[in-house]
């Protein structure tokens, strides 16, 4: 398959954004070229022009696109001491302070792998009923899919090794079964979970919020993007509550921020100023 | 100058090489230096430090959108694939595995040719598996200087062959002939 040029992408940009008001302008390119010729290949769209038409006239496909240009989580429990702070620092603090549930925020699931660690860890330590967690998504397949429990096999592996790393309760295949060749998660651990589509600049975002969890994410956008979206999740977040990004992404001037500062610079989790 | 970048892939047996390169460069080396190699998932912490240690230049693992700087040398993370952006800062993705790695160096190797055409300096080392043989076709496809390691140098041959089979390269070099080349550039 031919590759695509800038003027490639910047058309298929164009198109998305006038036929369906989603703006993909201020993405990384370079992972954002690659995963539109992931889908080209994996949905045989031989050219440029094949894979507009598609875009155009087959509203089923729009949903798939945009869960295959969002990037699922690589595994789940994903850096075990990140897992183990929440468990051993975070969550015992937020026993006793307030008497109404606290706020949970996952800005964009896209297989629930995050979302998964996160109930297992809150239902090992008895937790579940205490906190209200939203589980924000782009499309409607990643909804069903986290919904169902499906998970990628080929993550089990890795998982397990995380889960053993962060010192679980169980053994990690407790909580789910194996299928021909995918994973079927126990979805009764995320009953309570609120699910909500958003749209890619995450509008209409929750508010008061205790902690965001929102790791890997900022990666796929530019430095433009990035901020704009930092500002969305600050203005979500209740006074002191906390943000988690991935291990190697960062809040930019963090020193000179009025907004946020680090509680743990290691596990790269920081909380709001004011 | 001639070149904006120099990327480095390996695997199995490379560590000895890279601290060697890292070693004889000079301090004021005039381009950035990427360092794409297979490492443990879930280990964090330690190889940059490790390679740190003997380096004339300083090493760090960057964080997302950091830009790329002569006369550094950037090591992709554990778990995280290192891509070059156009605008010439580092952007890590936590897409598929590719050849079951992650970092992969094919990818980075692809991202950086596209982003520095001919003016890049590509380089395979010692390693046990066929990543980075796509990428230093690109490398050189797009106009770069393609450079492998001497494959009887190597500790674990399967990397360098595999590049050597998919692309007729600029040159095979022993580890002494890839440090005075790399010496040579002012």
């Amino acid at each position: 398959m031919a590759e695509l040029g800038i003027v490639d992408i910047r058309e298929i940009i164009r198109l998305i954004k006038s036929l369906h008001n989603y703006d993909f302008s201020s993405y990384a390119l370079t992972s954002f070229k690659q995963r539109l010729e992931r889908v080209m290949k994996l949905y045989a769209l031989g050219s440029l022009e094949s894979l507009l038409r598609k875009l155009q006239d087959d509203a089923v496909f729009f949903d798939v696109f945009l869960y295959e240009m969002t990037v699922p989580s690589t595994e789940m429990f994903r850096d075990p001491s990140l897992w183990r702070w929440l468990r051993e620092e975070f969550f015992p603090q937020q026993t006793d302070k307030n008497a109404g549930k606290f706020k949970i925020w996952l800005p964009l699931c896209v297989s629930g792998g995050e979302l998964y660690s996160l109930a297992i860890l809150l239902h090992e330590i008895g937790m579940a009923d205490k906190v209200q967690i939203t589980a924000s998504c782009i499309s409607n397949k990643s909804i069903d899919l986290i919904r169902s429990g499906t998970y990628d096999a080929k993550k089990i592996e890795i998982s397990e090794e995380n889960y053993k790393r962060f010192n679980g309760l169980r053994e990690l295949s407790s909580y789910y079964k194996p299928e021909k060749d995918y994973m079927v998660r126990n979805n009764s651990l995320i009953e309570y979970v609120e699910f909500k589509k958003l749209n890619i600049n995450f509008d209409n975002a929750p508010q008061n919020v205790k902690l965001i969890l929102f790791r890997n994410t900022l990666i796929y956008y530019n430095p433009a993007l990035q901020e704009k979206i930092l500002q969305v999740l600050h203005g979500s977040l209740s006074v002191s509550g906390h943000l988690i990004l991935g291990i190697r992404e960062k809040i930019p001037g963090l020193s000179t921020s009025r907004d946020f500062e680090f509680v743990n610079e290691a596990e790269s989790i920081y909380r709001k100023k004011y | 100058m001639n070149y904006k970048a120099v990327i480095l892939g390996g695997s199995a047996g490379s560590f000895q090489i890279v601290t060697r390169i890292l070693n004889s460069l000079p301090k004021n080396f005039p381009l950035p230096v990427l360092l794409c190699l297979h490492r443990l998932k879930h280990v964090r912490s330690g190889f940059v430090e490790a390679l740190s240690l003997k380096s004339n230049i300083p090493v760090e693992e960057p964080y997302d959108k950091d830009s790329l700087r002569p006369g550094k040398a950037y090591l992709a993370p554990a778990n995280y694939h290192m891509y070059v952006e156009l605008s010439n800062r580092i952007a890590l993705s936590t897409e598929d595995t590719v050849n079951h790695s992650r970092p992969s160096i094919d990818l980075s190797f692809i991202t950086a040719a596209n982003a520095y055409r001919e003016k890049l300096i590509g380089i395979i080392l010692s390693g046990a598996n066929k990543d980075g043989a796509l990428g230093l076709k690109r490398v050189h496809d797009n106009g770069g200087i393609a450079i492998v390691q001497d494959p009887n140098e190597c500790e674990v041959k399967t990397m360098t062959q595999s590049a050597l089979q998919l692309t007729k390269v600029d040159f095979v070099y022993s580890t002494d002939q890839i440090i005075s080349y790399l010496q040579k550039l002012r």
